[in-house]
């Protein structure tokens, strides 16, 4: 028998109840619900009474705020507290208050989902000495008012109370909690006798192959005389995917008629000639770099665009777990010490109708991604300290969340050992479930309106506190030079892990063994689940003693499931039935090569014309008034891409580990941004980390090569502005691309040479990286969206000493404020323009000859303590960088423009040379403050400087030309620049 | 020379702010080991060889049903009677910060040394969402045995916590208050105790940040003494000197230990 044990808060707020209430009212738009309480429902099976009784006040229930029932209602307390109230109301809206009980919605785990908390709950009945034989967890919301449970419901579908892919709607009363299954069968498909056709059918939605793919299959058993397993299609159409494949990038290309090299083999080429500081590059799961005392540092940056697009806060969460698992599993394994996040999305003001069809609304997905990453990141104890958010209207059909992380190892345990004959393969970590079931093979096709309905298994579900324990357990067999490697287990799942490391050898493998999170799967389901938190280890069998003791230390679950066999073949069974029999040979190089074709569409590129179609920039008025200025400035300011993204930042455990040293966010009130931060990962050396990154999908649609510039250069001065020395750095590459046909690989092919331009410029490595070339939407009557061609490009890096390094916030009174570094004349792509209702065609082109000295301008400058706080000149431009250091500063400024020299800045009739320079969006530029004019002149001597004007007390921007021209009220400047991101998350 | 004061760092699935514990006793001269609940179960580590009980911030066992519990019911039941034994003795001291706090106030040794019943909450932030920042704290003349040279200072400490407001009836806080009990208090710049959001992170009642218990040897914490242990891990040490004021925290402990009989 199950008794249902139900608890509610009774002193201070229900939080849950009022956030549901609070959109009711606001996003829907009801009123006639009064309250919304929430209710936590435990059920548990086979206890007597008089236990539970022990359980609900021990375990279930505060003792000081919360009240619990057994096996009753809970609601009719409150029921009689409302009636009471509702005396006092007029008569006609008593009624629905009266009634006693409210219409009650529970929200539980679907059968058979792993519910994370039972775990705890049965350990800890344990402790009291209670035995369960089951239990389960879910949660009720009773909502108050005139409205029947079919509309409570309704509200409940609207609001996205829940998960469908993992949770439901509870109608009846379970008859027990105890889960059986009969696992599923393994079917043969007759592939030799398939038509085209029927090739093309088998791959849709399912393998996501072409045809000259699924024909090389069909080959290659016709060969062998038989026809495959569910199980051999699956591994190989995930092994060939583009999520593992990038097939793309390893493509030979025809562009504009002319053959070029692969991209990937392009960028190799030119990193591996920059290579003093690479411990391994593009052979992990994330890139190593040398760091000091025997340590490297390693990052990898990923993207998980397509299940956030349909499930944002598992897609973010399992994102996170995902990159930080790459982190982990490199080499012999490292430790997390930071994370990153980058997000894309339309603008939060877009109108709900130009929302595509199965695609979710921007604030909805900006909301539920930061919420993702913050319930992941904080319970793993790894900092996120750096970060951005961009808005651009093509991504309303798919967002862009882009996650990073950055570990470190004793470089003695930076390569993974080869495995040797007889050696096992080890699962580690969390159970296999039927989540995430085509991941791989789904974020490497388009999105259609369909996607979200076909495609909900292939969400993953989070669980950090399973992920903790395992890195905390790796850790310790890596020190103890237990495992010969560890290997992710992610998109792709046991498939992609085992297959990749066992191509030299082969491998058997039994899948009965694997511990599952219920019974029911097909072996194919459990071979490509993309279930989280799991990581294959090799260790050479006289070790697996000692590893299992450590594991058991930590609670990490652990079994063997197969050897290497040398056999040369992936051989898997289930029990006694052979559910594979594949060459390695094939499956890894029997993947056709493909040729691409990639041509600059004739005339124009589409983005360009319609940049060029959105206005004239030179219809543009500038600012002449006092009041204009002002009013130009506030929505630049108000804009998604500058305003300040302290609410987010906020919700991010930065300070754990105690190694950040620059912040993301300073100065006299702790609200002035910063551009990178700096860590110190071990705690008693001077030695530390810089970590920074670029994008900007503005401008990359309009120019794919001078906006490629533009993110590199703009993460290198992110990285340069706080101190670090951009010769000890190194790059990762991210492309978040619509589908590669012939314009968009144009795009590419032109970013990619922007990458390796920046390589050979700045004489540093690209070391990591990975592409998303599926950012393409595809909706009824073939409506096409493709995304903004994304390149983020990231930079990480080690620096001697990190207390030579500095902040954004002004420091002192009456110091001089230099703008250091080359603009370049042109706004297309800028707020300014954007905020003007233009595009506009020429973006700004940085100086790449120029880059090198004035970057190490900055540097030198920090170093020699010269330069007291510094910014790089990014998104608003000029005036929003002296903005923010004002911020931080508390103080004002007062800008002579007078005074500088703007001869290269041509003034025109639509900007003048003021609005030129002050909302001017060039790269590779930098405001700093130094004492005097002098200061800045010894120090800038070798590259273009204008000293802008001296900073004063108070807290007001004033700029003059020969005339003043505004003076703007920082605190009311302030205002807007936050509220945005307020309203959104505080 | 006496030996350095053997701390017990103790770890749970999900904890996670073990390490900068570990170090902050290490360099206020204590001897720190990371232990896991596990080695304690099984008898591979025994609290009697230690003087400090530290419990560190995180999410212990996922923070399931409230946050600290399934810790709290592990160090009452299961290891009760080493945990009983362990405070009797009159040399020894418990911390517990942030995660470490949730679980000893939930075990009941906060603020009343009432082992296995809990008599005050820390529950969800007024403010519905974690929160991460520097916040300013008095610390207040109490029974405390760790405050000595900090009382009526104003300290910055950085907090990271979702459930973190001090809750009790007002019976129970006004007897906490009366037995001077409160260690920290959110203040303003001045240092007056403050209800304002965010210098009072959750919107703790009283602005209690921190308590003890009525031997003074046992504390508990929100904000994160142990990560400003060094002038740069501050926020603003660019702007000028900064005073280390985690460390004094952990020296005094060490110090107490050193000393008690």
């Amino acid at each position: 028998m199950i008794q249902k044990v139900r608890v509610i808060t009774t002193y201070g707020p229900d939080l849950k109840g009022e956030s549901i209430l609070s959109e009711i009212k606001t996003r829907l738009k009801l009123r006639y619900v009064n309250k919304v309480q929430s209710i936590k429902v435990y059920r548990l099976e086979e206890v007597p009474l008089k236990d539970t009784k022990v359980l609900a006040e021990a375990l279930l229930s505060e003792p000081i705020n919360q009240k619990y029932t057994i096996n009753e209602s809970i609601t009719c307390l409150e029921g009689a507290r409302l009636a009471k109230r509702a005396k006092a109301l007029p008569a006609g809206r008593q009624a629905h208050l009266r009634g006693g009980q409210p219409p009650i919605v529970e929200i539980a785990y679907k059968s058979g989902v792993m519910n994370p908390e039972v775990a705890s709950i049965l350990k800890a009945a344990a402790d009291l000495k209670i035995k369960l034989s089951a239990c389960d967890t879910s949660n009720e919301y009773a909502f108050f008012g005139n409205l029947s449970r079919r509309e409570a419901i309704n509200i409940v579908d609207k609001l996205n109370l829940y998960n469908k892919t993992v949770e439901q709607i509870v109608n009846y009363e379970p008859e027990t909690l105890l889960i059986q299954g009969q696992p599923g069968k393994t079917q043969i498909v007759p592939i030799r006798s398939m038509t085209n056709n029927q090739l093309m059918m088998l791959s849709t939605d399912k393998l996501s192959l072409n045809l000259e793919e699924m024909q090389a299959i069909k080959n290659y058993f016709t060969k062998i005389k038989r026809n495959p397993s569910d199980l051999e299609l699956e591994t190989i159409a995930q092994t060939w995917s583009e999520h593992s494949g990038h097939k793309t990038f390893k493509a030979e290309l025809v562009v504009n008629g002319k053959k070029k090299a692969p991209l990937i083999k392009r960028i190799k080429q030119e990193a591996l000639k920059h290579k003093k500081n690479i411990v391994s590059a593009f052979v992990d799961n994330s890139g190593i770099m040398d760091f000091y005392d025997g340590f490297g540092i390693c990052g990898k940056v990923e993207t998980h665009n397509a299940p956030s697009a349909i499930e944002p806060y598992g897609g973010a969460m399992t994102g996170s777990g995902g990159v930080f698992r790459d982190i982990a599993a490199t080499g012999k394994g490292a430790k997390n010490i930071a994370s990153t996040d980058i997000f894309c999305f339309a603008p939060l003001e877009l109108p709900v109708k130009e929302i595509p069809e199965g695609c979710l609304p921007p604030d909805y997905l900006l909301q539920r991604v930061v919420t993702g990453v913050k319930d992941y990141g904080n319970r793993m104890g790894i900092p996120t300290n750096n970060g951005s958010v961009h808005f651009h209207p093509d991504f309303r059909a798919k967002p862009a969340v882009i996650v990073g992380a950055y570990g470190i190892l004793p470089k003695k345990y930076a390569k993974k050992d080869l495995p040797e004959l007889g050696d096992l393969i080890i699962c580690a970590g969390g159970r296999t479930g039927r989540d995430g079931i085509h991941g791989a093979t789904f974020s490497s096709g388009e999105m259609t309106e369909q996607t979200a309905k076909v495609n909900s298994s292939a969400v993953q579900i989070g669980n950090a506190i399973e992920e903790k324990r395992m890195f905390d357990a790796l850790l310790e067999v890596r020190d103890k030079d237990l495992i010969t490697l560890v290997q992710d287990c992610g998109g792709g799942g046991f498939s992609s892990a085992i297959g990749e490391i066992g191509e030299k050898l082969g491998v058997s493998i039994d899948l009965k063994k694997a511990p599952l999170k219920y019974q029911g799967l097909s072996p194919w389901e459990i071979w490509v689940s993309e279930s989280q938190e799991r990581i294959i280890v090799v260790i050479d069998p006289k070790k697996l003693k000692r590893f299992e003791e450590i594991c058991a230390k930590y609670n990490v679950e652990n079994t063997v499931l197969g050897k290497f066999d040398g056999s040369k073949k992936l051989n898997v069974a289930f029990g006694k039935e052979i559910v594979c029999d594949l060459d390695m040979q094939f499956l890894h190089h029997g993947l056709p090569k493909r040729i691409l074709v990639a041509r600059q569409n004739k005339s124009h590129s589409r983005s360009l014309r319609e940049a060029s179609e959105s206005g004239n920039p030179y219809n543009v008025e500038a600012p002449k008034k006092e009041k204009e200025w002002i009013d130009a400035l506030v929505k630049v300011l108000t804009h998604g891409n500058v305003c300040s993204k302290e609410p987010i930042i906020r919700l991010y455990d930065h300070s754990v580990q105690g190694t950040c040293d620059l912040q993301p966010f300073t100065g006299v009130k702790l609200d002035g941004p910063n551009d990178s931060p700096v860590l110190r990962p071990f705690l008693d050396k001077k030695y530390g980390m810089v970590i920074a990154h670029g994008l900007n999908p503005v401008l990359n649609k309009i120019d794919p090569y001078w906006g490629s510039i533009w993110a590199g250069v703009e993460a290198v001065s992110n990285f340069v502005a706080v101190g670090g020395n951009y010769k000890e750095a190194s790059f990762i590459e991210n492309y978040i691309w619509p589908f590669p046909d012939e314009e968009s690989l144009w795009d590419l092919d032109r970013s990619v040479d922007a990458v390796i331009d920046l390589m050979k410029v700045l004489k540093i490595p690209v070391i990591s990286g990975k592409d998303s070339l599926s950012s393409t939407y595809r909706g009824r009557g073939n409506k096409i969206i493709k995304i903004p061609p994304t390149l983020c490009m990231s930079v990480f890096g080690k620096i001697k000493d990190v207390s030579k390094t500095i902040t954004a916030d002004f420091k002192f009174k009456d110091s001089t404020i230099v703008l250091v570094g080359k603009l370049d004349d042109s706004l297309g792509g800028s707020t300014y323009l954007e905020v003007n209702g233009i595009r506009g065609t020429n973006v700004p082109k940085v100086d790449l000859r120029m880059l090198p000295k004035t970057l190490n301008s900055i540097y030198q400058g920090i170093q020699k303590g010269q330069i007291l706080s510094c910014h790089d000149v990014s998104e608003g431009g000029v005036i929003t960088a002296i903005f923010e250091m004002c911020v931080g500063g508390n103080c004002g400024v007062k800008i002579h423009l007078g005074g500088v020299t703007m001869s290269h800045l041509r003034g025109d009739r639509m900007g003048s040379s003021k609005v030129k320079l002050l909302f001017n969006e060039t790269a590779g530029t930098f405001v700093v403050e130094v004492e005097n004019e002098k200061a800045a002149k010894k120090l800038f001597k070798n590259v273009p400087f204008m000293i802008l004007g001296k900073t004063q007390s108070g807290s007001v921007i004033e700029v003059t030309n020969r005339k003043p021209l505004f003076k703007a009220n920082i605190e009311e400047l302030k205002k807007v620049w936050q509220q945005l991101m307020k309203e959104l998350f505080a | 020379m006496s030996k350095k004061p053997k701390v017990l760092v103790l770890k749970a699935d999900g904890t996670n702010r073990d390490e900068e514990m570990a170090y902050a006793f290490k360099i206020a001269g204590g001897n720190p080991e990371i232990v896991h609940v596990n080695q304690l179960r099984n008898g591979i580590k025994k609290m009697e060889d230690y003087q400090i009980l530290a419990l560190p911030g995180g999410f212990a066992y996922g923070d399931d049903i409230v946050s600290g519990k399934i810790l709290a019911i592990e160090l009452t039941s299961f290891l009760g009677s080493q945990m009983k034994k362990f405070i009797e003795r009159k040399n020894t001291v418990i911390l517990g910060v942030c995660n470490g706090f949730q679980a000893l106030v939930r075990t009941g040794l906060l603020p009343f040394r009432d082992f296995g019943k809990m008599s005050v909450s820390l529950t969800n932030n007024d403010s519905g969402h974690f929160e991460c920042r520097w916040i300013k704290l008095k610390i207040e003349e109490s029974v405390c045995k760790f405050t000595s040279g900090l009382v009526g200072k104003v300290v910055d400490y950085p907090v990271a916590h979702g459930e973190g407001k001090f809750f009790a009836l007002d019976k129970t806080l006004n007897e906490v208050e009366k037995e001077k009990l409160v260690v920290f208090r959110y203040a303003d710049e001045e240092g007056n105790a403050t209800m304002e959001y965010p210098k009072n992170p959750a919107g703790a009642l009283n602005s209690v940040g921190g308590i003890c218990d009525p031997t003074g040897r046992i504390l508990g914490l929100m904000p994160h003494p142990e990560c400003f242990v060094r002038a740069e891990q501050h926020s603003n040490w660019r702007r000028g000197e900064v005073e280390v004021m985690g460390l004094p925290l952990f020296e005094n402990m060490v110090k107490f230990v050193r000393e008690a009989k």
